[in-house]
Formats: structure tokens, sequence, C-alpha cells
């Protein structure tokens, strides 16, 4: 019964071979030349997709790293600046402080220094006047009286004269 | 006028040969000859795309991959990586070798341009081209090529006692006395399932062939739809032209969808005997 159901659709042994082998040729063609080096290129491609994946995010992650790395030392040496200027600052008020206490002592010992020079040299002149003072009323004396002063009325003269002087 | 109810099939059930090659080559059909210009025109595809293959695909590289990629996917969804692999070879080139037989025979002039002969006493039309799978050797072979592997793939994944043990194996884990009533019934179901993978070529084989030798009919028919109702000429011809145009649509759909049929139907058999799930 099969065989007269093959008979009537032409089913022989020669031709389902021919056809067959016909198929078995497109089959190895594909594989060969087609699905094979094209799967192959595909699983080539999705691997590299894959590593240029990965190596965005390693890149990615450096750069986080190197991001924080950088703000790590921008605020490490905002720090030192901050301390290096404290320092500075202290550093410059404590010598300005220093200079002017110099400069105080230093004046206060010119001023002090004048007021001797000064307080001397007015002695010194005082001094002068006096011992002038006492001349010219020695002089006037013996001018006046019409004689020869002595010693010892020169010497008390003098002294009456620097007393009065004095007072 | 006189309306003949009867469609009159315009080819014969087998694919014929020229008389003048009867006598050295016996076996050079129509469908043969149809079928060494597909395998031409694959041959042709796939070496003019994939002369140069590169990481960055040219157009016709490109055209492929996206064909073979999309499919690959899809068995991949079914079949699992391990068995894709395996068998993407033979699924792929069955679907892209019965799409391009479904279509080829759509070309005008293939089962249309040919010779009368007597053969029997009786004056026949013999086509130059017939479509190759409108030919049932062709549509056995592809179903003997896919069943043996089927087999070969299934004894090599899961192995003779496996593929027993599903076929006649109690399901659903009954234990007990239970058990010994189910064995019978599931050596019978067993026994029927034996009976369904023996009938899949034949099956497979007549589905595929039955669909585009029914299509090649229904186009010579509408093709010649004029002369069935005796229509006059300038009509036959008019007819001839606008007629068959929804069913070209429809032959290019059932060719498409022949060849996703016959080849998911392969997928099918070897997810269901190769993969290690309980039933």
């Amino acid at each position: 019964m099969l065989t007269q159901i093959f008979e009537q659709f032409g089913v022989t042994w020669p031709k389902f071979i021919a056809q067959l082998v016909l198929f078995i040729i497109v089959y190895f063609v594909l594989n060969r030349f087609a699905f094979g080096p094209l799967l192959k290129v595909l699983e080539e491609r999705r691997k590299r997709i894959e590593e240029g994946q990965l190596n965005a995010e390693k890149i990615k992650k450096q750069l986080a790293e190197a991001e924080l790395r950088y703000q790590e030392v921008l605020r490490k040496a905002n720090d030192d600046a901050q301390i290096l200027l404290e320092e500075s600052r202290k550093n410059n008020e404590a010598f300005s402080q220093r200079e002017m206490e110099k400069a105080v002592k230093e004046s206060a010992a010119i001023v002090e220094r004048a007021r001797h020079e000064i307080t001397s040299e007015r002695n010194r002149m005082v001094d002068e006047v006096k011992r002038e003072m006492v001349s010219l009323v020695v002089k006037t004396t013996a001018k006046v009286a019409g004689k020869v002063l002595s010693p010892e009325d020169q010497k008390r003269l003098s002294e009456e004269a620097a007393k009065d002087l004095a007072s | 006028m006189v309306f003949a109810p009867s469609l009159i099939a315009s080819a014969a059930l087998s694919a014929e040969t020229p008389s003048f090659l009867n006598d050295f080559l016996p076996w050079l059909t129509n469908s043969i000859l149809v079928n060494v210009l597909v395998v031409g025109i694959i041959v042709w595809i796939v070496r003019s795309c994939t002369r140069r293959i590169e990481v960055i695909p040219g157009s016709g590289q490109n055209f492929l991959e996206a064909i073979v990629e999309g499919f690959y996917g899809a068995v991949e969804g079914i079949l699992g990586d391990k068995m894709t692999r395996k068998s993407f070879g033979l699924l792929g080139s069955l679907f892209i070798f019965i799409l391009i037989s479904n279509w080829f025979g759509l070309l005008p002039g293939v089962g249309s341009i040919g010779w009368s002969e007597v053969v029997h006493g009786q004056k026949e039309f013999i086509p130059l081209l017939r479509p190759t799978t409108a030919d049932l050797n062709m549509t056995l072979a592809l179903a003997a090529v896919s069943m043996t592997l089927w087999f070969i793939w299934t004894m090599q994944e899961a192995g003779p006692i496996a593929f027993l043990k599903e076929l006649f194996g109690v399901k659903g884990g009954m234990k007990g006395p239970i058990l010994f009533l189910l064995v019978p019934l599931f050596f019978f179901v067993g026994l029927l399932e034996v009976l369904s993978i023996a009938v899949r070529p034949v099956s497979l084989s007549l589905r595929l062939y039955g669909n585009i030798f029914a299509g090649e009919n229904l186009l010579g028919t509408m093709i010649n739809i004029g002369n069935l109702f005796n229509a006059p000429q300038w009509l036959t011809a008019v007819l001839s032209c606008i007629v068959p145009i929804p069913f070209y649509f429809m032959e290019l759909l059932v060719g498409f969808l022949q060849a996703m049929v016959f080849t998911l139907l392969i997928i099918v058999y070897l997810q269901l005997s190769t993969s290690h799930e309980e039933h």
C-alpha cells in the first residue's frame, strides 16, 4: 500500500537520493560558509562589546577613584595652606608686636636721654649764669664801695649772692 | 454561459522527467532541476555575503547576520545554548532552504512554462520547472535528514535508557501499588508515542508537500479561471493577470509559514526529547 502511494506521488530511490544529496550540499555550504563563520564573528563581537563594557566600567571606576584622590589632595593642600597662612599670620603678629615694643622702648630711651641732656644742659647753664651773677655782684659791689674787696669779703658776697639766687 | 463547477488541477501529483531524459537520466525531474537552481542561488548568496567576513560587517554580511542572529536567538530561547550550538546548522539550513524553495515556485514561469507530451495516450502538459517542495521526494528527504539527526542528537544528549524511560516510564512521580496498575497503561502510551514518532517524517513531508502543491494548483487554477468559465479570450487574459494577485500574496505567506512550521516542529521534537525537565 505504501509502495503504491509512493509510486503515485513519484517517489523513487534515485529521485529521493538526488534530492537528499542536494539538501546535504545546502546544509554543508550553509554550515561551513555561513553559520559557522557568522556565529564565530557574532561571538567575537559579543566578547568585544562585553570587554568594552568591562573596560568602560573599569575606566569609570578609575576616574571616580582619581577624582576622589584629586579631591583629597586638593583638600589636604587647602588645609596645609590654611595652616601655613595661620602660622605666618601668627609669626607676623609676634614680629610686629616685638618690633613695636622695641620701637616704644627705643623712643622712650631717646626721650629719657633727651630729657636728661636737657636737664643737665639747663643745670649747667643755670650754674654758669649763677657764676656770672656772683662775679657781677662782687664786681658791682667793689665798684660801688670803691675799695678792693678782700678774699674773705669776696667769698662771703659770693656765698650770699649764690644763696639769694638759689632762693 | 455554462459554468463548470469543478476546478481542474493544473499540476500532476509527481514531478516529471522530460521524455528525452527518460533513458539515461530518469531521476532528473523538473523539481530536481529547480532544486539545483535553488542550491546555486543559496551558494551564490552565501559566498557573496560572506566572502570577507569581518567584525565590522559590510552590507551583505550585515543582512545575513541579521537573519542568522534573529533566528539563532529564537532557537536558543527554546532549545537552550548547548542544543542550539549543535543543531543550528540543520535548523537554519532547513528554514532558508524551504523558504527560498517555496518562494522560487512563485516566480513567473515556474509551473507555467513547459511543453506537451503524450503520456499513456493522453496529452499532458510538462512544466520545465516545478517547485522543489512540491515534490514528495524532496520533502521526504528533508524529513529523513531531520529525523535522523534528531535521533542521533537525542541519543547523544539523553541516552537510550533515558529516552526509553521517557517513552514508557510512569510519569507523575507515582509510588506504591498504584504504580503497578499504571505500568501497563504507560506502556501502551509509550507505544502510541513510538507510533507518533514513526509517523513524524510522513506528517512533516506530506504537510509541506501538500501546502506547496496545493498552492501551485491554486495559482494555476486562478490563472486559467477565464478558460474554466469559457470566458472570451480578452477577458481570460485580463482575469489571468488580476485574479491571481491576492493569491500570490497568500502564497508568499504560506511559503514563509510552511518553512517556519517545518523548522519549528523539528525544534519542538528536539526540545521534547533532549530537555531534562521532569514532566
